[in-house]
């Protein structure tokens, strides 16, 4: 039994109006792509919800990069995105993202934007700015593992000890996913608030080869534990190497209204929650 | 061969056995790293000892369910080294070692029903009723005109258990504790 949160659903209210209000001071234009997409992921362990011959978006991410191959400069969007399988305190199947993209900037710059974008959102609702430390990811956990390993460590020793706002950057290359590698480091870094993962961000990688092989290794990943590959998004890799150097981020508006009003859990600051798989079918 | 429950199979109060040893979940949650597999994060406590135990498992892992079973049982007396309690249906007798029910002990009074888990045919605890009534058979007097909220005292039942109760409630008068907290609850008219 869900019972709408008044009080949360207000402060989420004015959380996206002063992020609205951030962008449009900083110079960014809103945009707003189909969420029904050929290709509705890259990354092995994301499962796309398939609707006929199409799929729902993950992330509007392929789409915000044709966007920014046209030429139309610093974008944002706000979108409901989709993810199979994926339900629990923090995770919903349908949740609200929220990508932008900043022209000619590198993860340094993106990191000052992330972190001063929290802070509005946070005194919308009557909270101090966070105050962000920054970790580099060698500095909290070896890197020579099997993946699987990484995570389990991360997971079950790392994660727990991200209680204050963190950023964390500089990740092993076969996370690249998206982004550019720099030497033997993916130039990539997430946000830690509330102990929650709150946003990934890249400096986006713009050669279509590059993504092709990227592309070849996820399916790899995904054949081995016995899942189909990935539809590919032709119009998005015919575009990437117009895209323009930029860096980009995905930030979880479910997960932000959590930290910054304390709910516990991702339905409570769901206008309606997302309804489960079983009481779907 | 025992059963094992599957990670999806996780959820809170959920009894499974870990190194021999008996572990009810307390609390279990979804973790999904962006770029990694899904895991579940728990924590497990230990049903004799009470001790609390953080583990994360990968989906799909499997653990050994806990073979428990709980029986309607009377208490009967306390020796002083065991607790001893009947079960009014078959008249068969078990005894606790009373060091490892401190906490329910206090509210055990001479014939009341509660259940008795048994790990592997073992008695190793018992579970009150969420609440008991007792009446206070010591506390200070009430403070007239005192209505500081969340300000308690010390008060104890005719059971023997200590529990902090609201000024305003008096020695005589009959409670509703929470056995689960040791809180106070509610007077009882």
């Amino acid at each position: 039994m869900h019972l709408l949160n008044p009080r949360f659903l207000r402060q989420r209210a004015h959380i996206l109006e002063a992020i609205r209000a951030w962008f449009s001071q900083h110079g960014y234009l809103e945009v707003h792509t189909p969420a029904l997409v050929p290709a509705g992921a890259m990354e092995p362990h994301l499962q796309p919800i398939q609707v006929g011959s199409l799929q729902l978006h993950t992330s509007p991410e392929f789409a915000m990069k044709r966007v920014l191959a046209a030429g139309l400069g610093r974008i944002y969007q706000i979108a409901s995105c989709f993810r199979e399988e994926e339900s629990g305190t923090h995770h919903a199947r349908e949740f609200t993202m929220l990508e932008w993209y900043r022209v000619g900037a590198g993860t340094p710059e993106l990191m000052d934007e992330v972190e001063s974008l929290i802070g509005a959102a946070a005194r919308a609702v009557d909270r101090p700015p966070p105050l962000f430390q920054r970790r580099a990811v060698s500095s909290l956990i070896r890197a020579d593992q099997r993946p699987e390993d990484w995570f389990f460590e991360w997971v079950d020793q790392v994660e727990p000890t991200l209680t204050a706002p963190t950023i964390v950057w500089g990740y092993p290359p076969w996370q690249a996913a998206l982004s550019r590698t720099i030497g033997t480091v993916a130039d990539r870094f997430e946000v830690y608030l509330g102990g929650m993962e709150l946003a990934n961000a890249f400096a986006e990688e713009t050669a279509a080869d590059t993504l092709r092989e990227r592309i070849q290794d996820a399916d790899a990943t995904r054949a081995a534990s016995g899942r189909p590959p990935h539809p590919v998004d032709t119009g998005f890799l015919d575009a990437v190497d117009r895209m323009p150097r930029c860096a980009g981020i995905a930030l979880g508006i479910d997960r932000l209204v959590m930290a910054l009003t304390g709910a516990q859990t991702i339905s409570e600051v769901q206008v309606l929650p997302s309804p489960s798989a079983e009481s779907i079918t | 061969m025992a059963f094992k429950y599957e990670t999806s199979d996780f959820r809170n109060g959920l009894k499974i056995v870990i190194d021999g040893n008996p572990y009810i979940m307390t609390y279990f949650q979804f973790v999904k790293p962006g770029k990694g597999t899904a895991f579940t994060r728990t924590k497990l406590k230990h049903m004799i000892s009470g001790s609390v135990l953080e583990r994360t498992y990968r989906t799909g892992e499997k653990v050994e369910a806990a073979d428990i079973e709980e029986h309607e049982m009377q208490f009967l007396y306390d020796d002083g080294e065991f607790h001893h309690f009947m079960n009014t249906e078959t008249y068969e007798q078990v005894a606790i070692v009373s060091e490892s029910i401190k906490n329910e002990a206090q509210y055990l009074t001479e014939s009341l029903s509660v259940e008795v888990l048994f790990f592997n045919g073992r008695p190793i605890s018992v579970q009150l009723p969420n609440f008991v009534e007792d009446t206070i058979e010591y506390c200070e007097p009430g403070v007239r005109g005192n209505t500081a909220t969340g300000a308690t005292k010390p008060a104890t039942l005719a059971c023997g258990a200590q529990v902090q109760v609201p000024l305003f409630v008096e020695q005589g008068e009959k409670i509703r504790v929470d056995t689960r907290t040791n809180a106070y609850a509610s007077r009882v008219n």
